[in-house]
């Protein structure tokens, strides 16, 4: 089992939040490496912020596009718990859920394509986003990159960049 | 206290921070814009469309008599104290409502009115004193009266166009703002996504494989020698049609200027100068003539390409046998056959869109060199092909593609060198095995 890294986290950030999160996600694979119709686990724990000041979070597997071009964007599965309604009995949490701690748990089997590619003006990026969203209206948003497939990185001959 | 930000922090292609305000503020932009084409649409629909409507459909038609004609002057004054005159003709008429002798001067469209006195007075010309007309009145008020009835379309398009293209535009951007309002990227795409991808998507994804191209339009070709024929992606075939579309056009304009200057001529009224201006004109139309013809010899002389596969979808790792045959009389210095992968990223430059295209890999099947084709016979020659182990599969989204094709290029030897495309689509490696594939 691996944690991850987190890459959108900066405590000097201009967006200055009253609470700094830390999400530290553990994939089931440990090199981050999958296949395609591999099933993703995955466990994730929030630190660094008080569960009341959380109204929600949106737990997804996305992919999306890097590169020359305009973004393009898939998700394959998204799920958002909302935190602050749980009183009211509307809404029924997932048991990987835990609202105290702030840490939960999803599963889900990857598809077949696309699967992640480092082209030249193309790049294909898969990864786990967690979305939490506090209840002063902002949101911050933990991106944990992993890879399906293992297509290897494109690289010019010499006889196509003449 | 601090006061929201307006703006989300960018952090490379994230963004975190207010999303709600982004919206809000695209949302008051896309709400002006919808309540301003209503306006001007109801503004347009009151003032122009409805009162033509009203003349066509509630107005009632009698039969009066013309007793007293004139000319009708509208004075329109600019800031700088300049005036400028428009002139109508004005007709009097007398007419019977429900046993009351009527008599009304008759309203014009404002398109009937002339900015030259004497086209107007030319126009009084054929309206004789004490004649019948046929005239009709509006039955809420006795005394407007018309002698022309009909639609102006141009005067609907114009009502439709402008605030038709506001309200649409508005419209859409508010419903859009709606549903970004709020949700993240993801949940859009969860919720939206989807139905969007369907209806945007210009290529179907093959089933079970999200963002591969179905590969139906692929495989409906029978081969004569393998199991499918592919379709082809000629370059040479699109600069044909492009060439032949501006040479037609560009011609028609000539020749509708050639006529009102020939008739110019024939009336002893030449205009030099317009001549002289219709010179370079005739010299481009005549040129794109000799362009597009060029360009039919050449696509005819070098003759068609086939190219014939033994399966597919292709698979890495997989072998494959590749026919090419080329038809026509034409002697090749060089043919090549390349299995290529090329990546497409189509991006916003200002306001232009722009695709910009990369092989990123070529692979040459084979080269043959010095072709000279027997009468009657198309050159054919069947090569073996194997894919790569690990490489990446065909992939097509809204503005990003890796493309696999079979590309033959030739030098003729009277002729310019050539490409043909043949588009494959490849299928990840750990997918389930198709009939045609050889290990």
């Amino acid at each position: 089992m691996k944690e991850s890294h987190q890459i959108d986290q900066s405590p000097i950030d201009s967006y200055q939040i009253q609470q700094t999160p830390r999400i530290n996600v553990v994939f089931n694979h440990e090199n981050i490496q999958y296949s395609g119709a591999d099933p993703l686990r995955l466990h994730y724990v929030v630190e660094g912020v008080e569960s009341h000041s959380v109204a929600a979070i949106e737990r997804s597997v996305v992919w999306y596009t890097e590169g020359k071009g305009e973004e393009d964007f898939g998700v394959v599965f998204f799920e958002r718990i909302q935190l602050d309604k749980r009183n009211d009995g509307t809404k029924i949490l997932p048991k990987s859920v835990n609202t105290e701690h702030l840490t939960g748990a999803l599963a889900v089997d990857l598809p077949h394509s696309p699967l992640s590619y480092e082209g030249i003006i193309v790049k294909i990026r898969w990864c786990v986003r967690i979305r939490i969203f506090f209840r002063s209206g902002r949101d911050f948003v933990s991106e944990h990159i992993f890879f399906l497939g293992n297509v290897p990185l494109a690289q010019l001959s010499e006889k196509i960049r003449s | 206290m601090r006061l929201p930000t307006f703006f989300n922090k960018k952090r490379g292609n994230r963004r975190t921070g207010l999303p709600a305000w982004g919206s809000l503020g695209e949302g008051i932009y896309h709400a002006v814009l919808l309540v301003a084409g209503l306006i001007i649409g109801v503004l347009m629909l009151a003032g122009i469309a409805v009162p033509e409507w009203r003349i066509n459909n509630q107005f009632i038609g009698v039969d009066g008599r013309l007793i007293g004609k004139g000319l009708a002057r509208h004075t329109l004054r600019d800031v700088f104290g300049g005036a400028k005159y428009s002139w109508r003709p004005a007709l009097l008429v007398q007419y019977d409502v429900g046993g009351e002798e009527v008599e009304s001067w008759n309203t014009v469209h404002s398109s009937e009115t002339h900015e030259t006195r004497d086209v107007a007075v030319h126009q009084l010309d054929d309206w004789k004193l004490g004649g019948h007309v046929r005239c009709w009145y509006d039955p809420d008020d006795i005394e407007t009266v018309v002698l022309k009835r009909g639609y102006s379309w141009w005067l609907w398009l114009l009502t439709l166009l402008l605030p038709g293209a506001l309200v649409t535009f508005g419209a859409t951007g508010l419903l859009h703002s709606l549903k970004s309002w709020g949700r993240s990227e993801e949940r859009q795409a969860a919720q939206f996504g989807r139905l969007l991808e369907t209806l945007a998507s210009p290529l179907p994804e093959s089933v079970g494989f999200p963002t591969i191209p179905a590969c139906d339009n692929l495989v409906n070709s029978p081969g004569m020698m393998l199991r499918f024929r592919l379709p082809t992606e000629s370059p040479e075939f699109w600069s044909l049609i492009g060439s032949g579309l501006f040479s037609g056009l560009w011609n028609l304009v000539v020749v509708l200027l050639a006529v009102n200057v020939g008739f110019d001529v024939a009336g002893g009224r030449a205009d030099w100068w317009l001549l002289g201006l219709l010179t370079p004109f005739v010299i481009v139309g005549l040129a794109s003539i000799g362009l597009f013809c060029r360009q039919l010899f050449f696509v005819t002389a070098v003759g068609p390409t086939h190219v014939e596969i033994s399966g597919h979808p292709l698979c890495p790792g997989n072998n494959y046998q590749v026919l090419l045959s080329q038809a026509g009389s034409a002697s090749f210095r060089k043919l090549e056959l390349f299995l290529e992968l090329e990546e497409q990223a189509t991006f916003r430059q200002g306001t232009d869109v722009r695709t910009e295209r990369q092989i990123v890999w070529q692979f040459l099947i084979r080269c043959w060199k010095d072709v000279e084709p027997l009468p009657g016979t198309p050159f054919e020659a069947e090569e073996q092909l194997q894919l790569p182990s690990e490489t990446m599969h065909s992939f097509h989204s809204t503005h990003n593609a890796v493309s696999w094709r079979l590309v033959l290029r030739g030098v003729p030897k009277r002729w310019p060198a050539f490409e043909r495309v043949f588009p494959v689509v490849v299928f990840p490696a750990d997918r389930p095995k198709s009939n045609g594939e050889n290990k």
